[in-house]
This record gives structure tokens, sequence and C-alpha cells, in this order.
């Protein structure tokens, strides 16, 4: 069980690590919004959602849902841009990027556990 | 060759990191998740304004513990997923407390970070 957490969380974190360096350069164009983090954010609280309802075995669970997903998501990231944002003076951005990330993770993981109980 | 030596460092460091949150779940169940989240919050921006200051060098260090060891301690999907439990059991109030509770703690302890480490790596610099 341990060893699935933890390989999970290295996969996961490496993906996010890639997306987040490959973000930074192409997708954030005339934008102080961090792309590339919203991006693994909404995704990861969707695919969370649909793994929850699909009632994996617990093993696949560690490894996918806590392993995989909870180290590819991070909070700590997208906490550390607020603060920059809001010092940098960015009110527009950081109202956006808060509402994006809180609000849309909520809808997105609501809809991945209502797709999961379909199938 | 630095590139590998960064992503070599994010997957040890993130194995840790994600065995951390575990362990605190395990242990705490949803509580861990929020000790796990707030603490790295801190932690995250106090390593990257602190290495920022005092201009460290090894940059697979800071990126491994950062991104990697932090990254994967915190976790954005089980907060959600958190929250989403407590709505299906029917604690709507107690899911509001705890989703807005949490975002507003979570930026408290990054700017927390960012002080701490400002006064740490000002410090630092005074001494030499």
């Amino acid at each position: 069980m341990i060893f699935a957490v933890g390989f999970g969380a290295s996969l996961g974190s490496v993906v996010r690590y890639a997306l987040t360096s490959y973000g930074k350069k192409h997708w954030m164009q005339g934008t102080a919004c961090p792309r590339p983090t919203l991006f693994i954010n909404l995704t990861g609280a969707f695919f969370l959602g649909l793994a929850f309802a699909l009632r994996l075995p617990a093993i696949v669970y560690a490894f996918l849902g806590t392993g995989v997903l909870g180290g590819y998501t991070t909070f700590s990231t997208l906490n550390m841009e607020m603060v920059s944002l809001a010092e940098n003076g960015q009110k527009h951005v950081f109202k956006r990027y808060l509402l994006a990330s809180y609000l849309g993770g909520a809808i997105l993981l609501t809809c991945g556990y209502y797709l999961g109980s379909l199938l | 060759m630095d590139t590998v030596k960064n992503y070599l460092s994010v997957a040890f460091f993130a194995f840790w990191g994600g065995l951390a949150r575990y362990g605190l779940t395990e242990a705490l169940s949803f509580y861990g998740t929020v000790i796990a989240n707030l603490l790295g919050c801190f932690l995250l921006a106090f390593l990257t304004y602190f290495f920022l200051r005092t201009s460290n060098s090894r940059a697979w260090l800071t990126t491994g513990l950062g991104t990697g060891f932090v990254g994967a301690f915190t976790t954005f999907s089980s907060f959600k997923m958190d929250a989403f439990k407590l709505l299906l059991g029917g604690q709507n109030f107690g899911a509001l407390l705890y989703f807005t509770g949490t975002i507003a703690a979570g930026f408290l302890f990054a700017w927390a970070g960012k002080q701490a480490a400002n006064f740490a790596a000002g410090k630092l610099l005074e001494r030499g």
C-alpha cells in the first residue's frame, strides 16, 4: 500500500512538473494567470471524482487517487501564486484565478463523480 | 543533464511527500489533509522565497523539495473530495466551513511563509 502511494505520488508529480514547465512557456502569453496549475488542478479534481465513484479496490484507489492524483494536483503552488498575484496588485486575475480554481474544481469533481456513478 | 537531474529529484522527493500525506490522513482522516495542505502552503512559500533571497545554486534540490516533496504533500483534488464527501453525508454547513476555511487559511499560511522567509533570509544576509 505504501509503495502504491509513494510511486503514484512520484508519477503524478513528475507529470505536474513536466506540464508546468511546458505550460509556462506556451500557455501564458500575455497573461499573469497561472494557467498550468489551473489546468492541473481542474483535471485532477475531475479524475478524482471519477475514481471515487468507480469504487475501485483499495490498493488501486491508493495508487491512483491518493498517489497519482494527490501528487499531480497541488494546493501549495496555487496559494503561493495567489499571494504573488495579490502582492503584484493583479486584483482582476486574482479574483478570476480564485473562482476558476475553487468553483471550477468543485464543479468538475461533481461532474466526474456523476459520470463515474453512471459507468 | 540538469533537466534529468530535476526530474529525478522531483520523483524522489514526491515519493516521500505523498507518503507523509498518506500517513497523516491514515492517522487523522480528513484533518490530515487539512494539516498537510496548510503546512505545505507555509513550507513552499518559505522555501521558494528563502532560496530566492539567498541565491541557492543547487536548483535540483530546491525543485525536488518544493515541486516534489511539498507539491506531492499538498493536494487540491483530495481537498475538493473531502468537501464533497461532507456534502454527500448531508453535512452542508460542515462542508461550507471546511471549504471556505481551507481557502482562507491556505492563503494566510502561504503569506506567512513568505514573510518568515524574508525575515530569515534578512537575518542570514545580515550576519554575512
